[in-house]
């Protein structure tokens, strides 16, 4: 698998933990005099489900965005399987999933599928990125959709092509940033579980900002809140729950406990985190 | 549902769009006529002499009359909108591409060409005559200079109008300059800029009125100031109605062009 042959080739700097695939030392991040993320400590162990919570205005976002090599720290610094993470996008070791799907409307979905690799790898002929945008849209469950332009898919479906535009690079990290939250509650949980299901499948490490803490728990290993003024970690709770999850999850007491606990500490959150 | 009843169901359907069209031309055909019928009868009642007003019953013989003459006129005018506007519409894509492709140049050419968009560009017609002569190039060039900014700002409009995401998205893999310019900005900008076309066509007729008013041996502008200096008003209203026909066919082939283009675009997409 791809992952593995991505770990031999990185040189693993000494101060990781040898699972952790995604590594944040001390990231601060000062955007037009605010600072916006103070001292981020993060590390990711490979093959994980972590979700990012918190209210408005933490940065969670904006951390995401550092992860993904689009927002450089001010301090502190990223380490992906011991690249940079412009490096390990270069090396399309890195998907990533906005709330809009941003499909290019003039393409049908299987285009709209292979569009990123085939800009990522110009050596891929046309059939060979059609197969692969096909093999994602199965994946992701549109495959009889393949024809479809972004106009006939529903919310959901759209932002399944999405998901299955970043999995088509075969990256070792999926970052997604509140990615149903612009689709309605019942669709939410269907593309939840569908989210868990591909990535049981596919072993890819998943980083999810979400607002919603029922999904939160759903679906992830573990769970970081994020406090605001500055953008902070404040806690971050391990789901003991076990895979594989259904949405009756819902209805364990555990998950009622679970829920109860994260909402104190979103509660808490919301306080300004005093000086830096 | 069977494959006879869907048939019969798109059948009612075409049927049903064919009626509501229908409607919706029926209320703007009965004004016209309505119009036209009493533009007749006070032009009549008054006796009003057909050098100031003539009848639409006068201004269709003289359509008849002139046929040969008006017909050899309009394909000249038709000729000059339809090669100015071809070259509005290149030069216009060109300089939006130019000005979103190279950032310095950008810069210095962008306020140049709002700049030039104040100049009052039918009082160029005179000066294009004395450099360009009688022929077709200074109609060209007129309808060039009036023409090939919406052209220019609707594509401009379109391509930075390109989400933020979807260019982190593009960023990410490392797409280079040129291919997010090819790739993503010229063809996400092409309903904006078909809208500019559709635009950059009406203008295209004025302006080969205007080029053929200013100097000229041929076309439906040299027709109307000729006619008018013999005071056949008559065939001055004739020459007009075929501008106005050249006008209304330009902007609906504009539109056809649009529905080729950009079968894609929001306008179209609601099923």
């Amino acid at each position: 698998m791809r992952i593995e042959t991505i770990r031999e080739e990185g040189a693993r700097p000494a101060h990781l933990h040898p699972d952790d695939l995604i590594s944040a030392k001390g990231v601060s991040v000062v955007l037009a005099r605010q600072q916006v993320l103070r001292d981020i400590n993060l590390s990711i162990p490979e093959g994980s489900f972590v979700s990012l919570i918190g209210p408005s205005g933490c940065g969670k976002s904006t951390l995401l965005k550092v992860l993904a090599g689009l927002v450089e720290p001010t301090s502190g610094g990223v380490s992906i399987a011991g690249l940079s993470p412009v490096e390990a996008a270069r090396k399309r070791m890195i998907g990533l999933v906005f709330q809009d799907a941003n499909l290019l409307p003039w393409k049908n979905a299987v285009d709209n599928a292979s569009m990123l690799l085939g800009i990522a790898d110009k050596s891929l002929s046309r059939a060979a990125l059609r197969a692969r945008g096909q093999e994602m849209l199965d994946l992701v469950g549109l495959g009889d959709s393949a024809h479809k332009r972004p106009h006939e898919l529903s919310g959901g479906m759209r932002q399944r092509v999405a998901i299955a535009r970043a999995l088509a690079l075969d990256p070792a990290v999926l970052l997604m940033d509140e990615p149903f939250g612009a689709l309605d509650a019942i669709t939410r949980d269907s593309m939840g579980q569908s989210l868990l299901e591909i990535w049981q499948r596919t072993g890819k490490t998943i980083v999810l900002v979400t607002h919603s803490i029922d999904e939160a728990i759903h679906l992830s290993r573990h769970v970081h809140v994020m406090g605001i003024k500055p953008g902070r970690i404040t806690e971050s709770l391990d789901i003991g729950l076990p895979y594989p999850r259904d949405l009756a999850v819902a209805e364990d007491p555990e998950f009622v406990r679970l829920a109860v606990q994260l909402r104190a500490m979103l509660r808490a959150s919301h306080k300004p985190g005093g000086v830096s | 549902m069977s494959d006879q009843s869907t048939t019969q169901l798109a059948e009612t359907r075409l049927a049903s769009n064919w009626s509501r069209a229908t409607a919706s031309w029926l209320p703007a055909a009965i004004l016209l006529l309505a119009t036209v019928l009493v533009w007749e009868a006070t032009v009549r009642i008054f006796a009003i002499s057909a050098f100031i007003i003539p009848a639409p019953s006068e201004i269709a013989r003289s359509l008849v009359a002139q046929w040969d003459t008006l017909m050899q006129a309009t394909l000249v005018t038709a000729g000059e909108i339809l090669f100015g506007f071809l070259v509005s519409v290149v030069v216009g894509v060109a300089i939006a591409l130019v000005i979103v492709r190279f950032d310095w140049l950008g810069r210095a050419l962008y306020p140049l060409v709002v700049l030039f968009q104040n100049v009052p560009k039918v009082a160029l017609a005179p000066i294009f005559i004395l450099w360009f002569g009688y022929g077709l190039a200074p109609k060209i060039g007129l309808i060039l200079v009036i023409a090939f900014f919406p052209v220019t700002l609707s594509m401009l409009a379109g391509m930075q109008s390109v989400d933020r995401s979807l260019l982190s998205l593009m960023n990410s893999v490392g797409a280079s300059q040129t291919q997010i310019l090819f790739r993503i900005r010229v063809p996400h900008s092409l309903p904006s800029l078909m809208a500019g076309t559709k635009i950059a066509a009406t203008l295209s007729v004025i302006g080969a009125i205007v080029g053929e008013f200013a100097g000229a041996s041929d076309g439906l502008g040299y027709v109307i100031q000729f006619a008018s200096t013999q005071l056949d008003t008559a065939l001055v209203f004739a020459a007009l109605l075929l501008v106005s026909v050249l006008g209304i066919a330009f902007y609906y082939a504009a539109e056809i062009l649009e529905r080729i283009v950009v079968p894609w675009a929001p306008k179209f997409s609601q099923s």
